[in-house]
């Protein structure tokens, strides 16, 4: 058994210890919006926040995560409510197939964790893992702009 | 069938014919162009309320159901048809809800591809919301007391003067009995472009908030009681396999794992499968690897890159081989004449779909049913495939529609379904069978390698004398649909037409000749797939290198020699509605482009800098897209590296009826043909892919992207397609300009640093 969070409630899985978390939330817990893409950190769109942190949830095995809190695309915004970056989201139209976009989503919250006004440049070097084969990464660049500002003049 | 001969059970097309139920609802002809249509007089609605036609119902609450029969994966298609049958029928936007139907005949053949969807459903649609409007007009007419010919609709009501009634309360009311047969849809007239007010105007499209949210269903996370996971276990070559032996003894300590099923699949599409089956995903996955098996394999279907590329050389190599696709006066006196000829020759190699939500299905008996339920583009083959997998009629198939995680062509072909099937009615209980990501990659329907010679005779002014091409390829629509193939142009054999459209540009040239060969050594490996942009994305390549070629020979601007062989002479007049204007409208979507890249400064960029510059005319020569692509790109002397550093796209595309969805596609299309041109290939290694996860295959990611700037030239045209046209002239305009910046001819794609090296050296 392993017991940690998952958007704030407690949850405990029987699952062997090496079983990735991608499908303990997706297969278990049934939260689909974390994808499935690549089984080697290698496309992104598996993204969840370990402790804070962004995460390749199919290379995660549960064992190493007694006691974290976890938060994926469903447990992002407030009851009822859109985070910042999801509506930036929906302003810029990024999403086409939007099968990636969970992942891009949960990476942009941490970078804008890390740095509230990225630079173009922070923003490529944080997203270059998270693959589109839609390519909307005009867009996803756009929406990370748009999210920072608005979370900055909620701020102010 | 004239297959490769090697005595091994090869692809044999055929096999899986389109059955009677779903030709029914061709528009009839060989070709997969014109509109499939259904009749579109009203049938069962979907919900209660008055249907105009097929593709709509308005209900007592005033909710306006628009019927989607085209597959949702991230066009938008949705909002952009449902905007259509919206403006006819004088509809507030916001009263307007999609709905994605299930696969049915009664929808007509149901096919997203080709860039078709707008183009082939604007009568339809159009016409369903005029007729509507129709209706409500006059029973509102009726309820207002008033005269039919003094009550106007506009945003769900009708009015007369200051008093009003709504749609909904007219359907409430049950005041509209009006039917239209086809005959009166089709004589409905159209509004005038300059009244409309939805079209050319831009919304959010409506699949998008749920995409944000993770709350968007796709194939992959639909879940059915009862159901077990499952994971192919794949054999050595996609063609030719036998199972010798085989044992699960290791995968038994597996905890979870059920039982692995050899497959025995009558459509062939399985040749030497197993599929482990456990109760969940990772547990299937961990036993598939662990699964022991012995295989007969046939070395004839282990063809590498090398062979289906040499095989393809000499194929272009020999005079008439193949079929005709196109004759223009008499190429082969011109080729006799003595005139000096420009011979080159121009390659492709394997590239992968690599959609991001890897291939699934899930599949159950429901009764005397069987219930399938997967992201797919092409229903109305699926079913027919699916049914011979499980021996049972058509009618007993009831296919689910999904959102798809990315098409890209790549579910134009739903042979994954199969050894879902198969692995359920071994279970006799759902299966979940989804493809790990390098399963996926290997059970590809790729674009194939390819392999084009064109030879030019130019005149000493540059006007072209002949102008000769000849495609080696794979060709999807033999291994995949072959009722779909055509008749040569002479009248002698067959061509896919989907594996040479482009190849007939709109350049004038008194004398031409296209064209093609199937290139039996790829279909010996490999079961050739429509990957977007489909043939343009390799034809465009030779067509707009060779184009350069000859400019630069004559000593002329690229740009401006273009412009001299789009005299709109003879067919390249174009003709209405989708290619009205022909290569006049070419013409404008290149000046603009030259102004808008700062074409005539180029000569000003620093050393290692270059521009080029390419044209387009997919999807295909009777649904014209008018595309122009300026790449500025920097090369590195040393290494051979190529930085892309801007792209500039100018298009016509008629009227766009989401012009932000119809910019999203280009933004995506054009980086898809960057991420072509430098980044994306898949080498065959004895019979199979060798890149098969992003770890190798590397599409492009954000550090790739360069400057982009993109136009539409706006008009009231006909709408074309555009999820495919912003690819093709990305990377013919790239390799241009790397001619342009040191020199180098490239004609190999992917352009990598090695021959851009080389070719500094030539």
């Amino acid at each position: 058994m392993t017991a940690f969070s998952v958007n704030g409630r407690p949850v405990e899985t029987a699952a062997p210890g090496d079983t990735p978390l991608l499908w303990v939330l997706r297969d278990e817990l049934g939260l689909t919006g974390t994808k499935f893409g690549c089984g080697i950190a290698q496309c992104g769109a598996c993204t969840v926040h370990v402790d804070g942190m962004a995460r390749r949830s199919c290379v995660t095995p549960v064992e190493f995560l007694e006691g974290a809190d976890v938060v994926t695309i469903e447990g992002l915004g407030a009851e009822g409510a859109l985070h910042p970056v999801q509506a930036a989201w929906i302003e810029a139209q990024a999403p086409q197939c939007g099968y990636c976009q969970s992942g891009q989503i949960m990476q942009a919250v941490a970078l804008l964790g890390e740095s509230p006004e990225p630079t173009d440049e922070e923003i490529t070097a944080a997203m270059a893992g998270n693959l589109c084969r839609c390519m909307a990464y005009i867009r996803i660049r756009k929406a990370i702009h748009l999210a920072a500002r608005t979370m900055k003049e909620a701020v102010e | 069938m004239t297959g490769f001969s090697t005595g091994a059970r090869l692809w044999t097309p055929g096999d899986v014919a389109l059955s009677r139920r779903w030709f029914l609802a061709l528009a009839g002809g060989a070709v997969l162009t014109g509109y499939m249509a259904p009749s579109a007089a009203a049938q069962t609605p979907s919900v209660a309320g008055y249907s105009p036609s097929l593709w709509c119902v308005i209900d007592g609450d005033g909710r306006i159901l628009v019927h989607v029969a085209k597959a949702e994966m991230g066009q938008h298609v949705g909002t952009a048809l449902a905007r259509i049958l919206a403006e006819e029928l004088e509809a507030d936007w916001e009263d307007v809800e999609l709905v994605h139907v299930d696969p049915d005949p009664k929808w007509g053949y149901m096919i997203t591809g080709g860039s078709w969807s707008v183009n082939q459903s604007f009568e339809a649609l159009s016409r369903a919301g005029a007729a509507g409007r129709i209706a409500m007009i006059e029973a509102g007419a009726a309820m207002l007391g008033a005269p039919v010919g003094e009550c106007v609709a506009r945003d769900s009501v009708v009015r007369h003067g200051d008093r009003a009634v709504s749609y909904g309360e007219i359907v409430a009311a049950a005041a509209v009995t009006r039917t239209f047969s086809d005959a009166e849809l089709a004589a409905i007239p159209l509004k005038p472009p300059s009244e409309r007010r939805l079209l050319g105007r831009d919304a959010a499209a409506r699949d998008v908030p749920a995409k944000v949210t993770g709350s968007t269903v796709y194939g992959v996370d639909r879940r059915v009681d009862g159901m077990v996971y499952a994971r192919p276990v794949l054999p050595p070559t996609r063609f030719g396999c036998r199972i010798a032996s085989w044992t699960d003894d290791a995968a038994r300590a597996v905890p979870g794992y059920l039982r692995t099923v050899e497959i025995d699949d009558p459509t062939g599409t399985c040749q030497g499968w197993l599929v482990a089956v456990a109760d969940n995903w990772p547990a299937a996955a961990k036993a598939a690897e662990l699964v022991d098996v012995r295989w007969e394999t046939d070395p004839a279907t282990a063809a590498d890159e090398a062979d289906m590329l040499a095989e393809g050389a000499r194929l272009v190599g020999a005079e008439g081989a193949g079929s005709l696709v196109y004759r223009d006066g008499d190429p082969a006196a011109a080729l006799a004449a003595g005139g000096e000829i420009v011979d080159r020759v121009y390659r492709t190699h394997t590239v992968l779909h690599m959609q991001m939500e890897p291939a699934n299905a899930i599949v159950w008996r429901d009764g005397d049913r069987w219930r399938v339920h997967a992201g797919d583009q092409h229903p109305s083959l699926s079913v027919p495939l699916v049914a011979k997998a499980l021996g049972v009629a058509e009618d007993r198939i009831a296919a689910e529609t999904s959102l798809i995680g990315g098409g890209f062509g790549r579910r134009l072909y739903c042979d994954f379904i199969v050894p879902a099937a198969l692995a359920a009615k071994a279970m006799d209980r759902p299966v979940k069978l989804v493809f790990s990501r390098s399963d996926d990659a290997w059970f590809d329907n790729p674009r194939s390698p390819t392999v084009q010679r064109i030879r030019t005779v130019a005149d000493p002014d540059g006007s072209l004398q002949l102008y000769d091409h000849v495609c080696a390829a794979g060709w999807p629509t033999w291994a995949q649909t072959p009722g779909f193939l055509a008749d040569g142009f002479d009248g002698a054999g067959k061509v896919d037409p989907f594996a040479i459209s482009g190849a007939d540009h709109w350049y004038d040239a008194t004398h031409q000749s296209i064209r093609l060969v199937r290139n039996e050594r790829v279909h010996s490996a490999c079961l050739p797939g429509y990957l977007r942009a489909v043939a343009p994305g390799y034809t465009t390549w030779a067509v707009e290198t060779h184009i350069d070629e000859l400019a630069i020979g004559l000593g002329v601007d690229p740009a401006a020699y273009r412009l001299s062989l789009l005299g709109a002479r003879g067919r390249n007049a174009g003709h209405g509605p989708n290619g009205v204007g022909g290569a006049l409208r070419l013409r404008a979507v290149l000046e603009r482009a030259m102004e808008k890249a700062g074409w005539s400064g180029r000569a000003g960029l620093p050393d290692g800098e270059g521009m080029g510059i390419a044209l387009g005319s997919g999807q295909e020569r009777e649904m014209p897209t008018w595309s122009a692509t300026v790449a500025h790109v920097a090369v590195d002397r040393r290494s051979g590296e190529v930085v892309v550093k801007r792209l500039v796209g100018v298009f016509d595309a008629g009227t766009l009826a989401h012009p932000d969805g119809a910019l999203a596609q280009v933004e995506g299309g054009m980086l898809w043909g960057l991420s072509m041109a430098l980044h994306e290939s898949a080498e065959f290694k004895a019979g199979a892919p060798q890149d098969l996860n992003f770890d190798t295959y590397r599409p492009v990611a954000m550090p790739d992207v360069p400057a982009m700037e993109i136009e539409f030239l706006i008009n009231d045209h006909m709408p074309v397609g555009l999820g495919e046209p912003g690819v093709i002239g990305v990377a013919p305009a790239i390799g241009n300009a790397i001619f342009d910046a040191v020199g180098a001819r490239l004609r190999d794609m992917p352009i990598r640093p090695a021959a851009v090296l080389k070719a500094m050296e030539v």
